[in-house]
């Protein structure tokens, strides 16, 4: 897979995580891997297609997925990860794939996105590529998340 | 239970005779027969029945006219349109006057009840309305395609998913739905459906052994197939819906939950020999 087409991916990370109140974002480590994704807890799963198809998979752990939903939602106390702190992450990896999919479109690949599904689960795994994928790790503001992406 | 009440609304006594053999013993009542557009106005008129079953062609006015008619009493009537033809210029003019559901003749028995059951369900007339044009596709392609691609029969029915949750114990391919309507499809299974369908899909006899690996890869293609015909049958009826899918992105384990939030969803339970089969397809809202 060629890692140009991570770029539009972390671009609109970093983009759009300071716009609901995580100012520190950075990326840490980006690798190829070429088994399936283990679930940290949440993993909300966004496929798109046009000239471009593929699949994008943000995980993080539940206690993160607590604190961005409380984040977004003016620091209101999340408690459990109920459905309206659910809603508010599937919203954010829509944001997210959605700006990614206009970075792609600068680079000449149209991309439509599909809504997206979060999982949660305490041990399942998730699988985005008959081959290999890349795993990038992001960092908001001390909270990880994991970005990964299969072009098919 | 509830019974409801139906109008048939068909100049054919052998088209009225069918459709009382399919509704006897249902919880669908035949209220009344009306044999042309004038009967069919009064007789809802005076019965206000919950289903109306409309047929296309009535000796004096056409099927659509005829509901705009019953539409005027009651804007809110539910009538179901059955016609030996069912082309997409049909489907626009009935859904322009407020129809819903389309069926054609000859009614297959369970297509029909499955069809009252909806409309009876929710009068929510967009779940009525997907249902109709995006879920049905998939019904058929999901039972077709068990049987040919590994020779299984079943028995399928459709209901609106209104849990919070689509709970997965096993897998749960899911693939995106671009265009119009937005939304996604899962199929999902337990574990012990999915290796038999696994061996059954790759042929393995008894004593050979199946790999992992082997395992996703079966019920992928299988939800890819399946997906993919649906949306193919949806975008050659509704030619101006240029509907695509993603590629498919896998989930295995125990105990997952795949919210099912802002989606209005429809389950599709295929029973077989070796378990239930089943296909969640979600439209974002507002589509």
């Amino acid at each position: 897979m060629d890692v140009k087409l991570v770029n539009p991916f972390i671009d609109a990370f970093t983009a759009i995580m300071p716009q609901i109140g995580f100012q520190d974002v950075k990326r840490n480590k980006m690798i190829v891997k070429e088994r399936s994704i283990e679930s940290l807890g949440v993993t909300v799963l966004v496929g798109f297609t046009k000239n471009i198809k593929g699949n994008v998979a943000y995980n993080m752990s539940e206690s993160t997925a607590k604190f961005i939903a409380s984040t977004m939602m003016m620091g209101m106390p999340v408690e459990n990860f109920d459905d309206m702190a659910q809603s508010a992450i599937s919203e954010l990896s829509n944001m997210i794939t959605a700006n990614a999919a206009t970075n792609l479109a600068t680079l000449g690949y149209d991309a439509d996105i599909s809504t997206p599904s979060l999982s949660i689960g305490k041990a399942f795994v998730v699988k985005i590529s008959g081959e290999s994928y890349l795993s990038v790790e992001m960092d908001a503001g001390g909270h990880l998340i994991e970005i990964a992406i299969a072009v098919h | 239970m509830k019974k409801f009440s139906v109008l048939v609304v068909d100049d054919s006594r052998v088209s009225r005779a069918m459709m009382a053999g399919i509704l006897a013993n249902t919880n669908f009542e035949i209220c009344e027969y009306a044999k042309n557009s004038m009967e069919a106005v009064e007789k809802y008129s005076a019965l206000r029945p919950d289903i109306v079953t409309m047929d296309m062609n009535l000796p004096d006015a056409n099927g659509i006219e005829c509901s705009r008619r019953i539409f005027s009493i009651n804007p809110s009537a539910r009538i179901i349109m059955i016609s030996a033809m069912k082309d997409a210029s049909l489907i626009m003019q009935g859904r322009d006057v407020g129809i819903c559901s389309f069926l054609q003749k000859p009614v297959n028995a369970n297509e029909l009840i499955e069809v009252m059951k909806v409309v009876c369900q929710k009068n929510n007339s967009s779940a009525i309305a997907l249902q109709d044009s995006y879920v049905k596709p998939f019904v058929k392609v999901l039972q077709k395609n068990l049987f040919s691609l590994v020779g299984l029969h079943s028995k399928v029915h459709t209901e609106i998913d209104e849990s919070e949750f689509l709970e997965v114990d096993g897998i749960a391919v899911i693939i995106g739905l671009t265009g119009h309507p937005l939304g996604r499809a899962i199929l999902h299974m337990d574990a012990d459906t999915m290796r038999k369908f696994a061996r059954g899909i790759i042929g393995l006899q008894p004593d050979e052994e199946l790999a992992d690996e082997d395992i996703s890869d079966s019920v992928e293609e299988a939800a890819n197939i399946i997906v993919g015909r649906g949306v193919s049958m949806i975008n050659d009826v509704l030619k101006d819906k240029e509907m695509r899918i993603t590629p498919p992105g896998t989930i295995c384990g125990h105990q997952i939950r795949i919210a099912n939030a802002k989606l209005l969803s429809f389950n599709i339970t295929a029973k077989t020999n070796w378990g239930d089969f089943k296909l969640n397809i979600g439209f974002a809202e507002g589509e």
